[in-house]
């Protein structure tokens, strides 16, 4: 049952109301459950999918997007490896919210997450915010682009798979690196450790792999 | 004539079968004949029999038809019965409806007499109860019997009597219970609450009811919040007054409940405490936020939290410390107030759950209606002000606690000292008490989700403020010092003539990093009980967790376990800096020493080797003064790592030495004494058990120590003396060419 190669930490974020919780329910039940309420603090929600012969189980962690939340969502961004950023495509608000919430990605996630940002609801009529106006976003700030309908289960699949397959190159090139570099120093003097200070602020995870100048976790 | 005579002859040939022929038949006949007359006396008697049964006949043809008529006649008569029943039937149920009509129009005409008097007697119970019946009967029925009746319109002025009477009565009720009500007459309260359902005013008597209630449950809440302004800060439970007047809020409002239910459930039937609850849960949302404004108010709370943004802010940016921090320690007792606030909200949220619950399951039994109405009461919660409050606390207990923890460990961390004699400093133990306490006061909460979250905030404090500043102090590595006393001297004597000492510093840094290097792994010990603390502790206080619940809390416990795999990364990277700058500088010269040795031994100086010191016993006892030295400062796992690293040093360093010397068969036998010596020694003195490690050595001795060449064979092949070897055929050979007394043709002879 639990025979999976790699687990995946994916976090959703985003305002109220975008549609966080029917992305994570089109993908794992295939269900789009009209009327749902607003998510109080986090859900949390498994499927495990097969990516090229293996199994990759990802933890969907669908948070709750109104403020009083926050200091519950915020503490899942830093195991995260991948982030989902949303936004309603008839809701120009949403829009609007996207620096904010970067900002808040900024400094709580790891530098490497991988960040997806996702214009939902794509059947509706009345969009305000045209696709290019997203993928330029989205290019500015070095993300994933997808416009998705959770109603009509429109590139649902497609954005959770992309994300899967991503995280799976980057985890095997990250494995390579690590196991080669146990090579031993032998003229005898210690060898510092640079920091590569590649992680922003306050949260540096290091592991340190000796005569290898190195390291976050994330990074390496 | 011949001719003639032959005709005869045929002729009398032919006649004569004639003859036979009607002889045979006449014999035939005869017999017939014979047969029919023995056969004749029995044909008559049955002629006789026959002819004697006719008449009998003849009476039985008529009985039978008597017999059909009679069943005829009565299969007639019984239909007519029949018919008769069935109109008999259908003109009891006429005389039965007739009767109810008539005893409904008697009591209709009692009712309307009755209940005029009874308004007038103020006999409300009495009023109630012909109402009651009045309206239990059929009012379609009534409207045909209307129909029926010549004397219409008597009984249409009881109808409508009645129905005049039951809004008047309605009015009346509702009127006299609201006049209970302002004089506070609890008899009457009561009274009048059990006569709505008999006017068939079931949710306006609950809705009255409840909101009586709610006013008392006010009046409380009032004097309560008031008394709980005016506590001095004298009064022990000053701290916790607030979460105090929460509980009497809370406590008061199921009292009324429990005291209530078995009276709504006895005079409005069961299933309808819901209507009942979200009369209530108004005043409860009321007060609640009223408790909690107060106590925000008093407590100073916005303005806290504000700081602790600011703060965490400033503190990412460069231009820090400027702002006046506070203390961890001032934030204790709040914090405390903070998690019994939010458990009792979270009790009472569960408590109403459950009443209503077990309500539904007993008064409503269609599933569907049951689903609907848990549906709606958890629309009802999740709704409600207290619902919002209840995460406004959980927000604020997380900001405050974060920074508790953070501060908390950075304290720990800034004030770390070493206690003489011991193998970890202070910050391990304060750090983990903290984050223990922590996540203690976080499941007291009650609340999953704030578990989970302090439990992050636990793995990224762990990493990045504790972890780090273990890695800063093992990056500055160890210092490796003096590698022999001469060079000790003469650094010394230069120190002592140029006027700084440095020994010190170093013995400091040494210190430091062997502290550095056991609080890690002391961390991990550390990280394995808390995970096993934070499963026991909430199986306790918060049991029932569904599958998903488990999944959430198992994969944030599983970023502890992702600290200390850091850790142990750490602990490794240590030891890879005490192999580069404590083992090997020492190490190597005194393996080297034994490229001095004497390894063309005579016999004599064989026991001259023997008698004086030898190069093992140099060895060993240098090896001992290091591992000593090590020993009691390493933590047991960490000194473990250590004899690790040193043997497979020792056995590197050894083989490499080896192979720049050559042996004499003397020689030979010395080397794999002297291996075996310092095998031994090894396993003695490390737990870990380094004779794998010795095996690439031992071998090299065992080989080096041959009479002859061809003796190999003894030990090599899949013979049963045969050794499992680690050296390959071709290093075995460079090894056997040590020798300088075996032939290089012998060796190359060798078949492997």
């Amino acid at each position: 049952m639990d025979d999976y190669k790699f687990l995946f930490k994916v976090v959703l974020v985003g305002n109220a109301g975008v549609g966080k919780t029917c992305l994570v329910r089109r993908f794992t039940q295939g269900l789009f459950p009209p009327g749902q309420g607003a998510t109080i603090g986090v859900d949390f929600m498994i499927k495990t999918v097969e990516v090229g012969n293996e199994k990759v189980k990802l933890q969907i962690w669908d948070t709750a997007g109104q403020e009083r939340f926050r200091s519950i969502t915020q503490s899942y961004y830093r195991s995260a490896h991948a982030l989902i950023l949303v936004y309603d495509i008839s809701c120009q608000p949403t829009f609007d919210c996207l620096t904010d919430w970067l900002r808040e990605i900024e400094e709580y996630a790891s530098c490497k997450v991988l960040r997806v940002l996702v214009g939902n609801k794509i059947d509706r009529e009345d969009r305000e915010i045209p696709t290019h106006v997203g993928e330029e976003f989205a290019e500015r700030h070095n993300m994933y682009y997808l416009e998705t309908s959770a109603k009509q289960s429109d590139n649902v699949e497609r954005l959770f798979m992309q994300i899967a397959e991503d995280l799976m190159k980057q985890a095997r090139s990250r494995d390579l690196p690590r196991y080669n570099s146990n090579h031993q120093n032998i003229n005898g003097t210690t060898t510092p450790i640079s920091d590569s200070s590649c992680c922003s602020g306050k949260f540096i995870n290091a592991i340190v792999i000796f005569g290898k100048p190195t390291a976050c976790i994330h990074c390496s | 004539m011949d001719s003639n005579i032959s005709k005869y002859a045929d002729m009398q040939k032919a006649i004569q079968m004639e003859l036979e022929k009607l002889e045979t038949e006449e014999a035939t006949l005869i017999e017939g004949l014979n047969n029919m007359l023995n056969q004749k006396v029995f044909l008559e008697d049955k002629v006789k029999g026959l002819s004697k049964l006719i008449p009998s006949l003849k009476v039985i043809k008529n009985e039978a038809q008597d017999l059909v008529n009679t069943v005829n006649d009565i299969s007639d008569s019984s239909e007519k019965i029949s018919s008769k029943i069935r109109s008999l039937d259908k003109a009891r149920s006429r005389v039965d409806e007739c009767q109810l009509r008539v005893s409904d129009l008697i009591d209709l005409e009692i009712c309307s007499q009755g209940v005029q008097a009874a308004i007038l007697d103020s006999d409300y119970e009495k009023g109630a109860a012909h109402v009651h019946r009045f309206l239990s009967m059929d009012q379609s029925l009534l409207k045909r019997t209307a129909n029926d009746m010549d004397n219409v319109s008597n009984m249409l002025k009881s109808v409508r009597t009645l129905q005049d009477a039951a809004s008047q009565l309605r009015a009346i009720v509702e009127h006299k219970f609201n006049e209970a009500v302002t004089t506070e007459d609890l008899l009457s309260i009561e009274r009048f609450f059990k006569i709505f359902p008999l006017l068939g005013m079931h949710e306006e008597g609950i809705k009255e009811f409840c909101t009586y209630l709610r006013s008392k449950v006010c009046l409380v809440a009032d004097k309560n919040l008031k008394s709980a302004i005016n506590t001095p800060v004298s009064d022990k439970r000053y701290s916790v007054i607030y979460a105090d007047t929460l509980t009497l809020l809370f406590e008061g409002l199921a009292r009324v409940l429990d005291k209530h239910q078995p009276l709504i459930e006895t005079y409005y039937g069961p299933g309808r405490l819901l209507s009942a609850i979200s009369i209530l849960q108004k005043e409860c949302d009321v007060q609640t936020k009223r408790v909690l404004l107060e106590w925000a108010r008093s407590r100073q709370i916005h303005k806290k939290v504000q700081q602790i943004n600011e703060l965490s802010r400033m503190s990412s940016s460069s231009s820090f410390s400027k702002m006046e921090k506070i203390d961890p320690k001032d934030l204790d007792i709040l914090i405390g107030e903070i998690t019994l606030m939010h458990y009792r909200t979270e009790l009472y949220i569960k408590f109403i759950q459950r009443k209503v619950t077990s309500d539904a399951d007993v008064g409503i039994p269609n599933q569907d209606e049951r689903t609907k109405v848990v549906q709606s009461l958890e629309k009802l919660i999740k709704n409600s002000e207290l619902s919002q409050c209840k995460h406004e606390l959980l927000s604020h207990y997380l900001r405050l606690e974060q920074y508790y923890m953070e501060e908390s460990v950075a304290k720990a961390v800034a004030m770390d000292t070493l206690e003489p004699g011991q193998q970890t400093s202070s910050m391990v133990d304060d750090t983990f008490f903290i984050i223990r306490k922590c996540i203690r006061r976080s499941i007291s909460t009650g609340s999953l989700d704030g578990i989970c979250v302090i439990i992050n905030n636990a793995c990224r404090v762990l990493e990045s403020d504790f972890g780090e500043i273990l890695r800063q102090r093992l990056r500055q590595g160890y210092p490796s010092g003096y590698l022999d006393l001469t060079q000790a001297y003469n650094v010394l004597h230069t120190s002592i003539q140029q006027g700084r000492l440095q020994s010190g510093d170093t013995e400091q840094s040494r210190t430091a990093f062997v502290v550095a290097l056991n609080n890690a792994d002391s961390s991990t010990d550390y990280i394995d009980a808390l995970c096993e603390y934070v499963m026991k502790e909430i199986g306790q206080s918060v049991p029932n967790l569904n599958a998903n619940e488990k999944g959430k809390l198992e994969s944030c416990l599983s970023g502890l376990s992702s600290v200390t795999t850091n850790l142990k990364d750490l602990i490794e990277y240590g030891t890879q800096q005490l192999r580069s700058t404590a083992i090997k500088p020492r190490i190597n010269p005194w393996v080297d020493a034994f490229l001095n040795a004497n390894h063309h031994l005579t016999e004599d100086e064989l026991s001259a080797y023997e008698a004086g010191e030898s190069f093992v016993q140099t060895l060993i006892m240098n090896l001992e003064t290091l591992l000593s030295s090590f020993k009691d400062i390493l933590s047991s796992s960490n000194y473990d790592l250590f004899t690790q690293v040193l043997t497979a040093e020792v056995t590197n360093r050894f083989e490499k030495v080896i192979k720049k010397c050559t042996f004499n068969r003397l020689g030979g036998l010395v080397l794999d004494k002297e291996v075996r010596s310092l095998a031994g020694y090894m396993t003695a003195n490390t737990s870990w058990s380094v004779r794998d490690k010795f095996a690439r050595l031992t071998q090299m001795a065992t080989v080096l120590n041959l009479e002859q060449v061809a003796e190999i064979h003894d030990y090599w092949g899949s013979h049963d003396g045969a050794l499992t070897w680690r050296l390959t055929p071709s290093e075995l050979r460079s090894v056997l060419s040590l020798r300088t007394d075996f032939k290089v043709e012998d060796i190359r002879r060798l078949k492997l």
